[in-house]
């Protein structure tokens, strides 16, 4: 039996596909203003981030709640790398990956022993506990609390000029992560993932590899998660602990996830396309960042989203499809326990 | 030997507040199943209804943690009523995410409304801040605080085990299905123990409030407190709760007077570790971890 053959493209596969890379390798070219421009990075590389939470929050179901940890180690590991060392953030970015990819490792012995609820509140809990440790560390190494990046552009030193460059780059890295979403949830992995999302001691005794499957899909986020910490610190140039690891980021993830569809595949694009403008549009509407009003806004449209529509804008989508369908008979159960479109 | 007396009385103090403060979540999460992430921000709004209280009545929160506590009642009601009863047969992310939006909301509300300067009150009259008890400094605030906590916890004990009304929240708490067949009305058993579960954080907040700054935030800082207390106690055991609150008010004091900078991390070390350990905590029914309501 060839593997291969389930990743086949299936028609709606292809309008997704067109979809993706127009959002990510097309519209960097065609935005000409300053203000569209960085929008635009951000949607990218939120987008990226939260298709990367949602492979192991999707995909295997289990709500994590800290991956800010893994953003944090990702920013953090290569801008030290460059500012102390003058490495590349090229070479960085894997260092951070691979890093992510141990605290993965080794987080995941006590938090998979939990689920739902708890899972998310053991790796909120991680989340913390790297950002209280990385301010206490300054206790014992010369760490300012704040790094900076000095702005000297160079591909080798990922810093660019114009925000098209960063737009086109945060293109590729969602690329790159709904390309592991396809192919993770399309092989036998994603069938797994799946039943282990729905019922994990039914999964266990059917024969499938629960902790096994659940780990390929913690490593995987946890390393693009961290390659999109990279990101962030190469555009914004400048990190400290109460940006790339702060809460609100891991809450974020999920929400994009969510809005958009979660465990779908083009859901966190969705869900970062929209809930990005809007956040901004709330802030100039509302008066500066630091009232809080458009936060107010915020929280309540997040309690309305997941309240009204808990599978997202596309799962709402696909229930509709179901709908308009002249019956819904077998073929519409099989198509809902396949579980992830496009 | 007086340090350790010292500590152990700090300790007990904190732990009590503690385990005041995690109450309420793990009432609610015993008989609806539902972590409340907003918990810490109905902590805060009854801080800030304490301030206030005081502030424009004159009444102190030690006196008015009634009043506090009867608002909290219904403030929990509506909390149940117009929120979480949409939520509460649905999976569990829905709760997890309906909960989270709504502390940003209140915490944002609150910033909005109060800004976010750090308040508090002073109630005890100078010179009886503290009291000396076998040369330990004991403050006054705290010793209020705890001895609200012990009076609360006996209070819902006694009213779980002996009014119609605790009984039935018991009965949910144990096995919904039986309950129903018994004639209980589930919805009607969780719009009670939402309206005492938050009436019991408003307590909380209140009594607090006069050893605790008081800012829109603050809930942050107290929910993940809970959530260790109630991990530790044993989820859904209210007896727990208070032993929860101790240890950690204990291990808290000790670690702090090592590594001030480190006793936030202690609180989340503990959760981890505790999790994986004994995921169903000291007191807590084996199996509660995995419990929902379907």
């Amino acid at each position: 039996m060839n593997p291969a053959r389930y990743l086949i493209l299936r028609p709606a596969d292809l309008i997704g596909l067109a979809l993706a890379v127009a959002a990510a390798l097309v519209l960097p070219f065609l935005v000409r203003d300053d203000y569209s421009a960085n929008v635009l990075v951000l949607i990218l590389l939120y987008a990226g981030l939260a298709s990367s939470w949602n492979i192991i929050g999707g995909l295997a179901g289990q709500f994590s709640l800290g991956h800010s940890a893994f953003l944090g180690i990702g920013a953090y590991t290569s801008t030290l790398l460059y500012n102390y060392a003058g490495i590349s953030p090229w070479l960085g970015m894997l260092a951070g990956g691979s890093i992510s990819v141990v605290l993965a490792l080794l987080i995941s012995y006590p938090t998979f022993r939990m689920r739902g609820v708890f899972f998310a509140m053991a790796t909120l809990a991680v989340g913390e506990t790297l950002r209280i440790l990385l301010i206490y560390s300054r206790k014992f190494f010369p760490l300012p609390y704040s790094l900076s990046i000095d702005y000297q552009p160079g591909l080798a030193r990922m810093i660019f000029e114009d925000r098209a460059s960063y737009a086109l780059l945060a293109g590729c890295y969602l690329l790159t992560c709904l390309a592991c979403t396809f192919v993770l949830s399309r092989s036998y992995t994603g069938f797994y993932l799946r039943a282990i999302r729905d019922n994990d001691e039914a999964a266990d005794a059917a024969g499938v590899p629960v902790r096994r499957y659940k780990l390929i899909a913690f490593l995987v986020s946890a390393f693009l998660t961290a390659l999109g910490g990279t990101l962030m610190a190469q555009y914004v140039l400048y990190i400290e602990p109460g940006t790339v690891l702060s809460i609100e980021l891991s809450v974020d993830l999920p929400l994009m996830a969510i809005l958009g569809g979660i465990g779908t595949i083009l859901g966190p694009l969705v869900g970062a396309a929209i809930l990005l403008p809007l956040r901004e549009t709330l802030v100039e509407m509302l008066g500066g960042a630091a009232s809080g009003a458009h936060l107010v806004l915020y929280g309540f449209l997040l309690i309305l989203i997941v309240v009204l529509l808990p599978n997202g804008l596309l799962g709402g989508l696909d229930r509709l499809r179901a709908l308009t369908r002249s019956k819904p008979g077998p073929s519409a159960d099989a198509a809902k326990t396949a579980g992830v479109q496009p | 030997m007086q340090a350790i007396l010292q500590l152990l009385v700090s300790g007990v103090l904190l732990g009590g507040v503690y385990a005041l403060g995690a109450l309420g979540l793990n009432l609610i999460f015993g008989v609806a199943k539902v972590v409340n992430f907003a918990h810490g921000e109905f902590l805060m709004l009854g801080m800030f209804a304490a301030y206030w209280l005081m502030t424009l009545t004159g009444i102190n929160p030690y006196l008015g943690a009634p009043i506090i506590g009867a608002a909290f009642f219904l403030v929990g009601l509506a909390f149940y009523a117009g929120l979480m009863r949409f939520t509460i047969y649905k999976p569990e992310l829905t709760q997890v995410f309906a909960t989270l939006g709504l502390s940003i909301l209140l915490q944002n509300a609150a910033l909005v409304a109060w800004s976010a300067d750090y308040r508090t009150i002073q109630i005890m009259p100078a010179g009886w801040e503290s009291i000396q008890v076998l040369g330990a400094y004991v403050p006054t605030n705290r010793l209020v605080a705890f001895l609200y906590a012990v009076a609360i916890l006996l209070a819902v004990l006694v009213f779980l085990r002996s009014t119609f009304i605790g009984r039935a929240i018991e009965a949910v708490s144990q096995d919904l299905v039986a309950a129903r067949l018994m004639g209980i009305d589930p919805d009607r058993v969780f719009l009670m123990t939402f309206g005492l579960g938050i009436a019991i954080t408003g307590v909380a907040g209140g009594v607090l409030m006069p050893s605790f700054y008081a800012f829109p935030s603050v809930g942050s800082f107290f929910v993940l407190v809970a959530f260790v207390v109630v991990v530790l106690g044993g989820l859904g055991s209210i007896a727990g709760t208070i032993l929860g609150g101790l240890l950690l008010g204990l291990v808290e004091t000790g670690i702090g007077y090592v590594a001030p900078d480190l006793k936030e991390a202690t609180h989340f070390v503990l959760l981890i570790l505790l999790l994986a350990v004994r995921p169903h905590g000291l007191l807590g029914v084996k199996g509660a971890e995995k419990e929902t309501l379907k």
